[in-house]
């Protein structure tokens, strides 16, 4: 046993965090201003798009990783699709052994796929695809839909793509409609879990991030707004307010670096248990820790023009993505108590 | 990064496993006065020690075998995993604490019992008027030719009645700043001047004691470090003994659920969602502090010694601890209350402790936010 990140890994947190903090979103303002394709090329030359990318039937980098890169990114809020048209299609293409050149044709950034969702995100999406939504999905040019009970991936040219008025204002989420299967691949049972896995580790990595980036912010704040002749940061009651918040997010932070190293070693059925416990810690402690965060800022943190409520809208529809804290707990359940 | 054993690690799990197999000794849980059970705990330690596996990862030059911490962990483990008596984990920090700061002599005399199970050891730290604020302790070292002659009261001294041995924290130089001018000393318990009597907890248990100490005339060969070190050397020590990673305190919450989980099903609540959600919920929070214990542990298996993140371990197993127990008494329901299921009403008392012992969770906040968030103290 030995639970640390590799010096490499250390690295990466820290060169991730460097770009996150050039290209992501520090005030409210950055999100009508910011230059999207000039982060998304940053990003896509660090060669974050392709970690999941196959040489010789392995991934470049493990889940791990992606999980760093995801939660780094998110930390700042960085506004570029990253989740929905890189990490999520191009696993779930590698997995169903989807052509090669389209498998590199996403990992590379040279193609935007999304991932077709059902109406509350909670799943994925089957074909026909009557009412899909794609999440994280700017600039999407292709939709890859998903049966599960046939275990079958089928590509999909986008008809329709209706930007949606979401909650989370760095992120475009769409309802889409599409044309029928150009193409399809079968995905074992297993390889899905593992993609399943994969996703909600990665989202979960988003909401961890985007929980640690608030949090920071409001301590930070707390060191100098004073009231009563003091730091508010000295009185008590703020500091239980934080400290709740930290455990909480330090907890779903070390459940998701298990289900992120899971990923790539223990079978499907394992890892989807690690990545659903991630997954409901996380989004169990996303409002908590919006809400402390805006609070912690007082009056200034009810404004539109603060950034509290863009971090706590990114960490709460983070959360519904393919299911959220409850939906977690009753698929743990089943795992360990059998159906209900 | 990786979370499973090594080969070694596995090889010691499958042998402590085959070992505790057959060497759990019959009807220990039946064991109840205290005159037994205290004759129980030494045969079982002396058991354990003969066996090695007591004092695993002390430095070899100590009586240990110098392996990692990650070993304590996986004995806590599969002891857990046979409902094995409780292994004495106690004595790891006060090892530490008389390796790292007793001289020759005293690691001589003291270490070998304590390994050995011979010399069983209490912590005499908490007054009436010093639970939070330790450092404010009273009780009174007056240094008189060799001897240092104590006068005052210890409370929460658990296991007090039985042990031989205290490491008393006292006050000796009142003049000087709380924290400066406390000394750790060592006595044995059956001196003249020393009088136990039992605390009953809220769950009728006499889990504790209070201690009085009355003229106790204590050698200076048995004063740990110099005058004035006493607030460090306790704190340096208890910070790397007595996290949730130490005391086998996730198996026993993890032992917690299976049987709540098992009382659900008894019950017919299985297919109740509510129920099911909240069951998951538990495993959740039990997960979450497992794995920050893991890393923890990593952390100091690579040389990092443990600081204040301590206490973030300390909140999560409190909640982790506290929440599965008041989820007991809505699943087991009336019985709790109408003394038909004694132990969960037991069980849920004695967590309430959990947030107070070792430091309040309020204690704990205040750490995490100003020596980890770094917020100005008030």
């Amino acid at each position: 046993v030995l639970a640390l990140f590799t010096e490499e890994q250390a690295y990466l947190r820290d060169v991730v965090g460097d770009l996150a903090r050039k290209i992501g979103i520090q005030n409210r303002n950055d999100l009508d201003t910011a230059d999207r394709e000039r982060g998304w090329s940053e990003i896509r030359s660090m060669g974050l798009l392709g970690l999941r990318a196959r040489e010789g039937g392995r991934p470049v980098a493990s889940g791990v990783e992606a999980t760093i890169a995801a939660e780094a990114l998110a930390g700042r809020l960085v506004p570029q699709p990253y989740l929905g048209v890189a990490l999520l299609p191009s696993e779930l293409l590698a997995l169903a052994g989807a052509p090669a050149d389209l498998q590199t044709a996403v990992s590379s950034g040279e193609q935007r796929a999304c991932i077709l969702m059902a109406t509350e995100l909670g799943a994925p999406s089957a074909p026909p695809h009557a009412k899909a939504v794609a999440w994280d999905c700017e600039g999407a040019e292709l939709a890859l839909g998903i049966e599960a009970a046939s275990g079958t991936v089928s590509r999909h040219a986008i008809n329709t793509f209706e930007p949606l008025d979401a909650a989370d204002l760095t992120r475009t989420v769409a309802a889409v409609t599409t044309g029928p299967i150009q193409d399809s691949w079968t995905i074992a049972p297993g390889d899905l879990e593992r993609w399943h896995a994969f996703a909600l580790v990665v989202v979960s990595a988003d909401i961890v991030g985007a929980m640690r980036g608030a949090l920071a912010g409001a301590v930070d704040y707390t060191k100098e707004r004073v009231q009563f002749g003091a730091p508010v940061g000295s009185f008590q009651a703020v500091q239980h307010l934080c400290s709740d918040a930290h455990v909480q997010i330090e907890g779903a932070a070390s459940a998701l670096r298990y289900a992120a190293w899971a990923v790539d070693v223990l079978d499907g059925g394992e890892a989807l248990l690690a990545a659903r416990t991630a997954k409901a810690l996380a989004a169990g402690a996303a409002r908590d820790v919006g809400e402390t965060v805006m609070q912690v800022y007082g009056g200034i943190g009810q404004t539109w023009e603060q950034i509290a409520h863009v971090f706590l809208r990114r960490q709460m529809l983070s959360s519904q993505v393919l299911g959220g804290a409850s939906a977690q707990l009753r698929a743990i359940a089943d795992a360990r108590l059998g159906a209900a | 990064m990786d979370y499973r054993d090594t080969s070694e690690e596995a090889a010691f799990r499958s042998e402590a496993r085959a070992w505790f197999a057959s060497n759990i000794p019959a009807g220990w849980r039946d064991v109840a006065d205290p005159a037994g059970w205290r004759a129980f705990t030494r045969r079982w330690h002396q058991t354990l020690f003969t066996a090695g596996y007591v004092g695993m990862s002390w430095p070899v030059e100590h009586g240990g075998q110098g392996r990692s911490a990650i070993y304590d962990a996986i004995l806590g483990e599969e002891a857990a995993r046979v409902d094995a008596p409780p292994l004495p984990a106690r004595i790891n920090y006060l090892g530490r604490a008389i390796w790292t700061h007793g001289n020759d002599e005293q690691r001589r005399r003291f270490l070998p019992p304590l390994l050995k199970g011979d010399h069983v050891w209490c912590q005499g730290f908490s007054e009436p008027e010093a639970g939070s604020d330790l450092a404010s302790l009273r009780t009174r070292a007056v240094l008189e030719g060799d001897e240092w002659v104590v006068n005052g009261q210890k409370m929460w001294t658990s296991g007090a009645e039985s042990s031989d041995w205290c490491f008393l924290l006292v006050r000796t130089d009142p003049d000087a700043p709380k924290h400066k001018g406390i000394t750790a000393l060592l006595t044995p318990m059956d001196v003249p001047g020393i009088e136990v009597r039992p605390i009953h907890l809220a769950n009728g248990d006499p889990e504790t004691a209070e201690m009085f100490l009355d003229d106790v005339r204590i050698p200076v060969d048995q004063m740990l470090g110099a005058p004035g070190q006493g607030w460090a050397i306790a704190m340096t020590t208890l910070a790397y003994e007595r996290g949730p990673g130490d005391a086998a305190v996730i198996p026993k919450i993890q032992g917690a659920l299976s049987r709540l989980e098992a009382a659900a099903r008894d019950r017919g609540l299985l297919g109740e969602n509510e129920v099911r959600e909240a069951l998951a919920r538990a495993y959740t929070k039990i997960e979450a502090l497992r794995l920050v214990v893991v890393e923890q542990l990593s952390r100091r298996v690579a040389g990092r010694p443990p600081g204040e993140e301590g206490s973030v371990a300390k909140m999560l197993w409190i909640d982790a601890e506290q929440s599965l127990h008041q989820l007991a008494l809505d699943v087991v329901g009336p019985d709790v209350w109408l003394g038909r299921a004694d132990d969960w009403l037991s069980q849920y008392l004695w967590s309430r402790a959990a947030s107070v012992y070792g430091g309040t969770v309020q204690v704990q906040k205040n750490v995490v936010a100003q020596r980890v968030l770094g917020m100005p103290r008030g």
